[in-house]
């Protein structure tokens, strides 16, 4: 019993003591943190304001389908299905919709299936849903494999009286179309070809149960619904630039050149009209047809009947349109059918080219909902500006930015400014207290002040659609938004970029952020600078350089306006540095470029002379193996803002083990099919100052999903293993050895060659999204490795068990280092899931940012949901508890210190009793 | 016509290659080293030829002509300008194919180090060079060259040495040293002969601890009774 106990039980001590570390409890679950949910880039919607719950369903880019409010553009629940392109949603259709004409409905209403909407998703295979739109539970599913998946990737469903027709079109050949009872998946009979030589895929679309193509001048169209298969020719007045659109809710309509224009002879249209979105719909038990534009930032609104193309005087409406929405489309409305018919019970939809769903009525945005956060690329926790009495003092310590000749100043001026500074204090103080003070400035009404320990900070957001959002990590307020339209992420598979040109730190000067994109016309360079803080442009804001940006990087602060300046390399490797007043700074500086297809990497040297600035490169390095068959599949720097606060490791017998921190090392990881070991994956490290590849390491039977992590002397990734199916994460250091080369500067170019690397493998028993390393302000805290799992969770991993030198036996030496014993199989408590029961859908990235208080490390994880809190890795050291008793401590103070001087006053009467005596 | 039955050839012993790798069954490599003397030019000239006869055992021939004199005085202005010695590399393999690789260092840490360097070589786990870096392994000097430095060089000849760096094979988890571990340590518990090799203190301690507790409590308490 006690051997046992001598043998595990200290090792599952420790193991219990790592991880209740990050443990949260029950009261404190949605103290530090929140989270936001999003549904993605609409993409189908159904507003339905007759039911007898009002709601809007919705269908999206991403795979999900939703219920929305109607009032408010609260989820009212979602189902977040398969990814992209097995989870594509090809159908959504709802029954109840108030297209009386045409049977749409999936199911009738009160009919026993109890499912009142479908959706088709994928296509090999082709999955069918029932739905329950009131709970969004699935009522029943059936999947069809389609005979050549190929073929099937362009398959278009349409549904049609309780039946639903699978289109399967081969260009310039014929179309295949077979036909399903919608509730249960029989086929309704063998499937028909429609010989159709003129189908393109740019040419083609279904509006309704009619394909419709445009041949030159003319439409050319087919009705799948019908038996007959006629070919109905259609002559236009001009040949339509753009794709042609469909117009939901009519059989056989569609919009070229924002005109309206039927081919079904049965389906009148009001030809006059020109827009730019329609929606068709009822209003007053009639059927109307709405579109809307947009003119110099207002939304015109209108409506016109079917019937007779007569104007709906009480659809028209103005809208004010914020800019930062981006173009809008009208995706769908509803009217109240009980309301008077004024007009005031209509609710539109539209979805917009930022990825925003937006509901008017009433002549106003009633609700937005922002889903360009569902991609979020890039984000930045920035300071936030300081009080303007703690902004003088801070001036004051420094002596004013951009006047240094001061800062040598004597004491009498020294003194004198003191007094004049405390002076205006003192005045601002009093006036504020009578209420003359001046007007606290915008930012300081929303609260955005620096708090105490850097708690506080404003999140912002770069999104895939271009748009840009300040986020209060706090509260999760929107505080701005910005939109850049036509812009694109760079070549090479690179997002847009998002960096800090000027910190918060510079009191009177404004911080400054930068955005660097491609522009989507010609490819070139855009730069957009903006006040993170207030999210206004500063520095004449938008910036089109006439040149394709390959790399960048940031040069230090200039003395001037302490702005870190951008340094561009371009497509024919000139160097380029925005501001230009930076420019000498690049001097000396050392690049390097990655091409992800051919693997090679290449290193430049930037010089500045005679006021040009050159770039001469100085190494290459090939990646690519014999015919370049490896690709860079990952990439990992490190964290630039990163200290290392400990130089080495304590070994067991009391001597030190340097670690080997070289700030120009990244990691590379390249993989290519291989004929023997089926899959490759090849780790290099290089030095990119140098261009030297330090240490070259290949796993066999391994493939992506990869995710890697680099941070001081250690690196972990993760990976799927083939051969026994399941994912591992392989963890290295580096150390110098027991002596240190150069304690103080560290040189590429004469680093010690060889560093002693450090490996291992463990098991992992989940599938990981993405891998973060935990930064704080000093580095003396402890770094964990956060772990993004596939289903949504958020791992904190202490680096102890990550250690590559957990020893297999246990030693002594072991044990005296501090190092548990190895396990191949990394646990997964439940109390280190950072978010607990706050799932993150379609978790894909997660960023790291130091806190002003050493212990706390803030987090925000991105994917379709976005997740913000904050983890203490080595507990919360330097913080007080929350629930400290301040009470008790100072009854305890207070009784101590009065008991002590009664104490004395009546040990000085004793005493003096003593004397008479 | 005659070309093709060629690129065919090539285009096979490029399939072998590509299927095998090159370290499978040993293989030769050549190297062409040229350097560029000129701060700004993008001219290289001839440095010497390294030859690699097997790659697995890593020895290399090297030869090096000495440098004229025109082009030590052209390596002593660079390393007076702090200027970046490049060196470029054109590996090719046994099948013929080339590949070239560029590689810098300081001049001034080259005439510091008496022209002797270190050519490492770095391979892929199928043996074809990722890059080559031509370092000094000499003490950390100073990084600006002064007179001095340059005028202290001697030698005219290069003296290199050539150091490959071979890829490894990435651990796989040890699952199989694991599981025998808690076999054995089972095993030893269920025939209850796990020997404990520490020392008596170490063993005992939580019971003598308490014993010295209770004797030195009691002794106090003794002490004050006795006065």
């Amino acid at each position: 019993m006690l051997e046992k106990k001598f043998g595990a039980g200290p090792w599952f001590a420790v193991l219990l003591m790592v991880g209740a570390c990050s443990a949260l409890y029950e009261d404190q679950i949605k103290k530090f943190d929140w989270r936001a949910e999003n549904v993605g880039k609409l993409q189908q919607s159904v507003v339905d304001l007759n039911h007898f719950q009002p709601r809007i369903l919705l269908s999206t880019e991403e795979g999900v389908v939703a219920s929305v409010n109607v009032k408010t553009g609260e989820l009212v629940w979602r189902q977040v299905l398969e990814q992209k392109p097995r989870g594509a949603i090809k159908l959504l259709q709802v029954s109840g919709f108030s297209d009386e004409s045409s049977d749409t409905a999936a199911a009738p209403i009160g009919s026993n299936l109890g499912f009142d909407m479908l959706t088709v998703q994928g296509h090999a295979p082709a999955l069918v849903r029932g739905w329950n739109s009131n709970l969004g539970a699935i009522e029943w599913e059936w999947s069809t494999m389609p005979l050549n998946t190929e073929r099937a990737q362009e398959a278009l469903w349409f549904y049609s009286h309780s039946v639903l027709y699978h289109v399967v079109p081969t260009w310039r050949s014929h179309l295949e179309v077979t036909a399903y009872f919608a509730s249960s998946g029989h086929s309704t009979g063998s499937s028909s070809k429609v010989i159709a030589s003129w189908i393109t895929a740019e040419s083609c679309l279904l509006s309704g149960s009619y394909y419709v193509c445009v041949d030159g001048k003319q439409l050319i169209s087919i009705d799948l619904a019908s038996k007959s298969g006629q070919v109905i020719r259609t002559a236009l007045e001009s040949q339509p630039f753009g794709k042609l659109t469909a117009l939901a809710g009519l059989n056989g309509v569609v919009i070229a050149n924002g005109k309206l224009i039927s081919v079904n002879k049965d389906q009148s249209v009001c030809n006059s009209l020109q827009s730019s979105s329609y929606a068709v719909g009822s209003f007053n038990y009639r059927k109307i047809v709405v579109y809307a534009d947009l003119a110099s930032n207002n939304l015109k609104i209108n409506a016109m009947y079917l019937d007779n193309c007569s104007p709906v005087v009480e659809l028209e409406q103005n809208v004010p349109f914020p800019e930062h929405f981006g173009t809008p489309q009208l995706n769908s409305f509803d009217c109240m059918h009980r309301k008077n018919g004024d007009g005031k019970g209509c609710l539109f939809l539209f979805s917009t080219s930022a990825e925003s769903i937006v509901a008017v009525q009433q002549g106003r945005i009633r609700w937005s909902r922002e889903e360009s956060l569902a991609n979020v690329i890039d984000s930045l926790f920035v300071d936030l500006p300081l009080a303007d009495s703690e902004g003088t003092l801070e001036s004051e310590m420094k002596g004013k930015a951009g006047d240094f000749t001061s800062f040598d100043r004597d004491i009498a001026s020294a003194f004198l400014r003191r007094i004049t500074t405390q002076a205006v204090q003192i005045r601002s103080l009093f006036l504020h207290v009578i209420g003359l003070g001046p007007p606290p400035t915008a930012t300081q009404r929303a609260g955005l002040v620096r708090d105490s320990f850097g708690l506080h900070k404003m999140l912002v957001l770069l999104t895939q659609a271009g748009k840009i959002f300040g986020v209060d990590n706090i509260s999760g307020k929107h505080h701005w938004q910005l939109y850049l339209p036509n812009v694109n992420g760079f070549d090479n598979a690179e997002n847009m970029r998002l960096i800090v040109q000027r910190s918060a730190k510079h009191f009177p000067l404004q911080p400054l952020c930068t955005i660097l994109a491609k522009d989507a016309d010609n490819g070139y360079g855009v730069l957009y600078r903006f006040n993170p803080i207030t999210g206004l442009a500063s520095e004449g804001g938008l910036l089109h350089l006439d040149y394709k940006i390959k790399q960048l990087s940031l040069l230090k602060e200039t003395e001037k306006d302490f702005v870190r300046g951008v340094l561009l390399l371009d497509a024919s490797n000139e160097v380029h540095v925005y501001p230009p007043h930076a420019t000498p700074l690049a001097d000396g500086l050392y690049l390097y470029t990655a091409d992800v297809k051919t693997a090679e990497l290449s290193g430049y040297f930037v010089k500045y002379a005679g006021g040009k600035l050159s770039s001469t490169q100085i190494w290459n390095a090939r990646l690519g193996g014999h015919n370049s068959e490896q690709q860079i599949i990952g990439v990992a720097a490190k964290n630039p803002i990163e200290h290392v606060h400990s130089q080495g490791r304590v070994l067991g017998d009391r001597s030190v083990l340097y670690k080997y921190i070289n700030p120009n090392l990244v990691a590379f990881v390249t993989q290519a099919p291989d004929a023997t070991h089926k899959s490759l994956l090849n780790l290099y490290l290089v030095d990119v100052v140098s261009g030297s590849v330090i240490f070259t390491m290949t796993h066999r039977k391994v493939r992506a999903p990869l995710s890697i992590v680099h941070s001081e002397n250690w690196l972990a990734y993760s990976y799927f293993n083939e051969k026994v199916r399941r994912t591992e994460i392989t963890t290295i250091e580096l150390y110098e050895g027991k002596t240190q080369a150069n304690s103080s500067v560290w040189s590429s170019l004469q680093a010690p060659p060889m560093p002693l690397v450090e490996r291992q493998s463990y098991i992992i028993p989940t599938l990981v999204e993405v891998l973060r390393e935990t930064i704080t302000e000093r580095g003396i805290t402890n770094k964990h490795v956060l772990i993004g799992t596939a289903s949504g969770s958020i791992v904190e991993m202490p680096w102890h068990l990550l250690d590559p030198r957990r020893p297999i036996a246990s030693t002594t030496q072991g044990r005296e280092e501090g190092a548990i014993p190895y396990i191949p199989e990394l646990p997964l408590p439940t109390e280190s899931h950072i978010n607990y029961n706050q799932t993150v859908a379609r978790l894909r990235n997660i960023y790291t940012a130091p806190s002003g208080l050493e212990s706390t490390c803030l987090v925000v994880a991105t994917g379709l949901d976005l997740f913000v809190t904050r983890v203490a890795p080595s507990k919360t050291f330097d913080l007080l508890k929350e629930d400290f008793d301040y009470i008790l401590i100072s009854i305890v103070l207070v009784a101590l210190t009065s008991g002590s001087l009664i104490v004395k006053h009546l040990a000085s009467r004793k005493l003096l009793k003593q004397a008479w005596k | 016509m005659n070309l093709k039955p060629g690129f065919a050839l090539i285009f096979l012993l490029g399939l072998v290659a590509c299927g095998w790798g090159f370290l499978e069954h040993d293989s030769w490599i050549t190297i062409e080293l040229q350097h560029s003397l000129g701060s700004t030019s993008k001219s290289f000239s001839f440095r010497g030829n390294v030859t690699i006869p097997s790659l697995n055992s890593g020895l290399a021939n090297v030869a090096q002509p000495p440098l004229t004199d025109e082009e030590l005085e052209q390596l002593k202005t660079l390393a007076r300008q702090n200027e970046f010695y490049r060196l470029k590399a054109t590996v090719v393999y046994s099948n013929g194919a080339k590949s070239n690789f560029i590689t810098s260092n300081k001049a001034c840490r080259l005439l510091q180090a008496q022209l002797r360097d270190v050519l490492w070589i770095s391979l892929d786990p199928s043996g074809f060079v990722t890059g080559i870096t031509a370092s000094q392994d000499t003490p950390t000097g100073t990084i600006e060259c002064e007179q001095e430095d340059i005028n202290q060089l001697d030698e005219t000849q290069f003296s290199t040495d050539v150091l490959i760096r071979h890829a490894e094979l990435a651990p796989v988890p040890d699952t199989a040293s694991f599981i025998q571990k808690v076999e054995r340590e089972r095993e030893a518990r269920e025939r209850g002969e796990v020997r404990d090799n520490r020392g008596f203190f170490a063993k005992y301690w939580m019971y003598i601890v308490p014993v010295v507790l209770l004797v030195f409590i009691s002794g106090a308490t003794n002490q004050e009774g006795a006065k």
